[in-house]
């Protein structure tokens, strides 16, 4: 069953292929069987293999399936090989599973869309992209499926290219990334140029077996690929694409902005954990980056009034835990957070799409309201997203994962009350615009009418993420509720268990109270000020300090003015500057050099024949004389 | 009979080769180019005698046996392109067939 | 010579009694379709025979020829590829109602000379097979006839190769009159010696021949009528000039090379390195703004050959293994791509100008993507079979420390990217024109298929180039 791996990736891949070749002659009916069945099949095949994983692993918990050598020169010899354990297990799952769910849903999103073979090709490419990053055995596979879903996530940024402010937030979410890959690729290079090999698992058996802890090429290398992480995860400081990356079609926020390309970085941290144990000080930067982020995006979701850019920051504040976790060596709580994120987001982005398709393409919430009675799939698919987002106690599966994490950044041998006090915050934080935003769409005065009401593909795929969502968590119980924990237990035949502090405030019953009740709290503060008192919270905001800082959080903290004014702008202002200077010419004088050229050697070209001859006869002669007087 | 010396022999090739080159360089009648690489191969036709004298063996004269039949060869093609080119552009200078150029 | 002496012809054989037959055939009843069909299966059995001939052990079949693994390797690139060019042929000429049974007896004594000069270990050999290509070529090149421009690149193509094969027989005679040797084997010692302590006949002698080689690999300066013969020449012939003619030298330049270890300082490596730095510069930079395809095919291929010559530079078996590998990919995309300006070629007039590519993708969107795969891999993008090429020409350069080659190649390379993305621009962005008369009918059976062949190889191996590898690997290891 596990020789059937390659087939997973293929699948897409092949889908992609098939509907760029066949592009015009397909009906829509073929374009969804074929877009969104490659991804169905696939998802089938991994669940498959992910049973025949758990019920009868491979031995050393890992399995290795070599297609073949690329090629082999000079000591490189990089392999198409892929590599199967317990957490490309499940993010191979997630991808293809969740993948599939919203695939479906676009096949009814996407209907009326004249790009609707494009825009299955391109997430066909994504899914298979994303899946070869998460199943490769060696890096530079894994830097070719990084590239592939950054490409992918360009195009489908920037898929309604009509309007050209889209292609514009393509460009910005191509460009931020870029600087992170930058720095990826440098560390490729470290750690190939050091280990002499780009195999994931020698890799990390070498260093971990020549480098010391601390030393300075472990921290170089550790800190170049947290660089591309946080480029792709869109953590501090390269986080200003991913509010605007939701210009892309809902489902493509849902897929790549939420459920899988963003937890690409995560999935690097984690899979080169040895690395960020041989360099602490990096590993306590991730963590530092994590709590920071998950603040920030937690205040700036605060402010937003676009639907999407709520659920945008939400989920850079989400991924702020899962970094947080992995921070604190908490390698298995941050993969858990992955797949009930993955869960809760993609339900939350898919029912925030029915409600902008009913409402004919409304983003502002504040134009929403009074909607629970008009969409009720939509509705509870939200109450439940957004329930699990904040974490409710028991019934949902964010309570399990996150809790975990906020547990583990006390708990853990490298955790501190910092990192805990702010993941409680967060956790506050996150509840209150969680529901503000539950509240403001679903309830109160209705503002715009409803025009379109969600048939079966948009809604099975929000009854399916529900279900998850709630019972998604049920595989990691804590300690105090009984410790049945398989999912743990089968990440740690991949990852390190994580070193906890015995007897530490963060196991004991008061702190799991404590943190479930700062969830609780902050929905009725949500409760108290969005649905009870409106007009005096209307009116509290009106006032000049909270409007001035409530703009301040909408604008994301003013991080794009700040690189605006910090980068941009003083570029533009010295490429200004320096046209007719130095710099300008260097670069304009190049491409002018080249014409030149070219007019030189294209007048020598003159037809005629006995010309020819003549250049033939004067090469010949100049060759002869330097042989001759040599 | 008195041999040739291998260097007379050779310079002698080698002024014809000059005249036949110079000639492709400056005549623009299509018939004297083809003529012109004539010489130009008969005079390496005759180094390769020379040549073969100088050594004793027979393969410079084999060698001048191939060239022959190579130069026939390609005056037969050529003479049936000079044929062509007169029908296609009026007359056989060779400067007039510059329509392709940059 | 003994009856096992003609199992190890056998390829030459086939390549010469196939003409004969074609010929004949077409003296008693003129059918394009026959001449064809006898055309391919006599490439066949030159396949087939290259197997045959390749159980025998004693391969040296008079000083002239031998026919180790590695002319036999050679022998089947070149049939496979002038059975490509014969299949892309087919419908280029099928639309000019012309009689062309003698083309394909052309084309097949063309291969002959090929196969012929990658077999060669002899000067006449060498002379012989060069001109039963180059004459062949003559008559190709000018085939249809009735366009002034076809008359036109004839002639410029006649007299040069006519003016250089004389400085080569000039050169090949210097060099024996002083040294008395005409095989590869003796000529070795005398070119490791450089041309700086020779005579000055000798080094005459060898500067002329390689005149004459350089004329036919299109390397500057004697590169001057490249664009002009590519654009002239019916698109099918362009495609075997630009792929045949110059592999099957550069494949005896090699092997005359093979045992010789050109010093870096020496004369004839400067030489050498001043052509391959003249031909990557001025291939690339000349084909900046051109706009006819044809003539940008052209001069890529001079800059390609640019990009070889480092890799033949660089000596030794890991380079031989990168130019092989290099020529066999620039096999490949050079057929793709002249496949489609001939498949996209009406009777009027071939597919050249870059407005009869600007929308390709809408109207037909298989032979844009060829099309784009095969600029893609001249460009050298990787997962193509180009990228791969390049990046063994790099690696044979780097392990013999040529620096400054290798400079000049990544260089020049992004040059590239310039004009090649320019065409991909212009059949993926830019709407059609209006003037659809040059995209001729759809893109016939054999031409498709050979097209789609030929794209799935460059996409094949450059994802997974270890069988041709390993493959050139063991022709090349035969080489004395």
């Amino acid at each position: 069953m596990l020789q059937l791996l390659w087939i997973v990736p293929a699948l897409p891949a092949a889908g992609f292929v098939v509907l760029l070749l066949l592009n015009r002659h397909l009906s829509r009916r073929a374009t969804a069987l074929i877009g969104a069945g490659s991804v169905g099949l696939s998802a089938v095949v991994a669940i498959l293999i992910a049973v025949s994983f758990i019920t009868s692993p491979p031995p050393g918990d890992a399995y290795r399936q070599v297609l073949w050598t690329w090629f082999d020169t000079g000591g490189l010899a990089p392999q198409i090989a892929f590599y199967l354990d317990a957490m490309s297990v499940v993010f191979m799952v997630v991808i293809t599973f969740v993948g599939f769910l919203i695939h479906l849903y676009s096949t009814e999103f996407m209907e009326r869309d004249e790009g609707f073979t494009r825009f299955f090709m391109y997430m066909n490419l994504f899914v298979a992209s994303m899946l070869v990053l998460v199943l490769a055995d060696n890096l530079l596979l894994l830097y070719l499926g990084w590239e592939g879903v950054g490409m992918c996530s360009y195009l489908l940024i920037a898929f309604w290219q009509k309007d050209v402010q889209n292609v514009y937030c393509g460009r910005k979410a191509f460009i931020v990334t870029r600087v992170g890959d930058t720095a990826l690729i440098v560390g490729l290079f470290l750690l190939f140029t050091q280990l002499h090999t780009l195999e994931i698992q020698p890799l990390m058996a070498g260093a971990a077996k020549n480098w010391a802890a601390g030393s300075g090429v472990a921290v170089a290398a550790a800190a170049l690929l947290l660089g591309g992480a946080v480029g792709k995860s869109a953590q501090l400081p390269l986080q200003t694409w991913l509010p605007d990356a939701m210009a892309g079609p809902t489902p493509v926020s849902a897929l790549i902005h939420a459920a899988t390309m963003v937890t690409a970085g995560v999935y690097l941290i984690a899979r080169t954990n040895v690395l960020f144990t041989l360099a602490p000080d990096v590993r306590l930067a991730v963590a530092i980056i994590g709590t920071v982020t998950l603040l920030y995006a937690c205040f700036s979701a605060l402010a937003q009034h676009d639907i999407k850019r709520v659920l945008a920051y939400s989920t850079m504040s989400q991924i702020g835990y899962m970094f947080l976790a992995l921070g604190v060596a908490g390698w298995s709580a941050a993969i858990f957070h992955f797949m009930t994120h993955a869960f809760f987001k993609a339900l939350l982005f898919l029912a925030a799409g029915v409600v902008i398709e009913a409402l004919g393409g409304e983003h502002d919430i504040f134009k929403m309201g009074g909607l629970r009675r008009k969409l009720p799939t939509a509705f509870w698919a939200f109450i439940i997203g957004a329930a699990s987002l904040s974490a409710l106690p028991l019934i949902t599966d964010g309570f399990y994962s996150k809790d975990l994490i906020i547990e583990t950044s006390l708990g853990a041998v490298d955790g501190n009350a910092w990192l805990w006090l702010g993941a409680l915050a967060g956790s506050l934080l996150t509840s209150i615009y969680a529901f503000r935003l539950v509240f403001v769409v679903f309830f109160g005065e209705q503002q715009t009418p409803v025009t379109l009401h969600p048939r079966w593909r948009m809604k099975l795929p929000l009854v399916v993420l529900s279900v998850l969502s709630v019972v998604g968590g049920f595989v990691w119980l804590p300690g105090w509720m009984g410790g049945f924990h398989p999912f743990e237990t089968f990440l740690d035949t991949a990852l390190p268990v994580t070193q906890t502090v015995a007897g530490s405030f963060a196991y004991t019953g008061v702190a799991a109270l404590l943190t479930s009740l700062i969830a609780v709290v902050g929905v009725a503060l949500a409760t108290v000020w969005l649905v009870e008192s409106r007009a005096a919270l209307a009116r509290f905001a009106a006032r000049p300090t909270p409007h001035d800082v409530q703009t301040f959080w909408l604008n994301g903290w003013g991080f794009d003015w700040l690189y605006e004014h910090v980068f941009v702008i003083p570029v533009k202002w010295f490429a200004r500057v320096a046209r007719g200077d130095l710099v300008e010419p260097a670069f304009s004088g190049i491409a002018w050099l080249n014409l030149q050229a070219w007019r030189a050697l294209s007048a020598s070209q003159n037809g005629q024949l006995r010309v020819y001859i003549g250049v033939a006869g004067v090469g010949l002669a100049v060759i002869v004389a330097f042989v001759v007087l040599r | 009979m008195a041999a040739v010396s291998l260097d007379h022999g050779l310079i002698l090739a080698a002024i014809l080769f000059v005249i036949g080159f110079v000639g492709l360089l400056t005549r623009r009648n299509l018939i004297v180019a083809l003529a012109c690489i004539e010489i130009m191969l008969n005079a390496a036709g005759l180094a390769f005698v020379v040549a073969g004298a100088r050594w004793g063996s027979a393969d410079g004269q084999v060698m001048f046996l191939f060239v022959l039949a190579m130069a026939a060869a390609e005056v037969a093609v050529g003479l049936a392109l000079a044929i062509r080119f007169r029908q296609s552009l009026g007359r056989l200078d060779v400067d007039d067939a510059d329509e392709m150029k940059g | 010579m003994t009856s096992g002496d003609l199992i190890t012809l056998l390829p030459l054989i086939a390549l010469t009694v196939t003409p004969v037959v074609v010929m004949l055939a077409a003296a008693f009843y003129r059918s394009h379709a026959l001449a064809l069909a006898l055309t391919l299966v006599g490439l066949a059995a030159t396949i087939v025979s290259l197997f045959v001939a390749a159980t025998r052990t004693g391969r040296q079949v008079t000083p002239l020829l031998s026919f180790d693994t590695y002319a036999l390797f050679y022998i089947g690139l070149l049939t496979v590829a002038t059975a490509a060019v014969a299949i892309l042929s087919w419908s280029y000429l099928q639309r000019r109602h012309v009689h062309p049974e003698e083309y394909y007896m052309l084309l097949l004594t063309a291969t002959l000379g090929g196969a012929v000069l990658v077999a060669s270990t002899h000067f006449a050999s060498f002379f012989l097979g060069l001109e039963i290509l180059s004459v062949s070529l003559y008559a190709l090149i000018v085939y249809p006839i009735y366009r002034d421009q076809f008359v036109e690149a004839a002639v410029k193509y006649l007299v040069l190769a006519g003016a250089t094969s004389a400085f080569l027989v000039f050169g090949m005679a210097l060099v024996y009159a002083e040294t008395g040797t005409m095989t590869a084997s003796g000529l070795a010692p005398i070119l490791s010696a450089g041309l700086g302590g020779q005579d000055v006949v000798v080094a005459l002698g060898i500067v002329l021949i390689l005149v004459g080689v350089g004329f036919k690999l299109a390397v500057v300066p004697f590169h001057m009528w490249t664009p002009d013969v590519y654009q002239g020449a019916p698109a099918p012939v362009g495609a075997y000039v630009a792929t045949v003619s110059k592999g099957a030298v550069l494949a005896l330049l090699l092997r005359y090379f093979w045992p010789v270890s050109l010093d870096t300082g020496s004369s004839l490596f400067l030489v050498f390195a001043a052509v391959a730095i003249a031909s990557m510069v001025a291939g690339n930079l000349l084909a900046l703004r051109q706009d006819n395809v044809k003539r940008i095919l052209a001069y890529s291929s001079i800059a390609n050959l640019g990009y070889l010559l480092v890799a033949f530079l660089a000596a030794g078996e890991q380079a031989a293994v990168a130019v092989t590998f290099f020529l066999v990919a620039y096999f490949a995309t050079t057929l793709v791509a002249f496949g489609v300006v001939a498949a996209l070629s009406t009777p009027e007039r071939d597919a050249e100008s870059m407005d009869d590519y600007r929308g390709l993708a809408r109207t037909r969107r298989w032979t844009a993507v060829a099309f784009t795969v095969a600029l893609f891999s001249l460009a050298g993008m990787p997962l193509t079979v180009g990228f791969m090429g390049k990046f063994y020409v790099v690696t044979a350069g780097a392990g013999a420390a040529l620096w400054a080659l290798i400079i000049v190649l990544v260089l020049t390379s992004t040059i590239g990217l310039y004009y090649y993305t320019r065409i991909v621009v212009a059949m993926w962005v830019r709407q059609p024109d209006e003037n659809a008369d040059a995209v001729g009918a759809a893109v016939g059976g054999g031409s498709a298929a050979v097209l789609a062949a030929l794209t799935a190889f460059l996409i094949v191996f450059g994802v997974y180039p270890a069988p041709l590898i390993q493959l050139i690997e063991r022709a090349v290891a035969t080489l004395p």
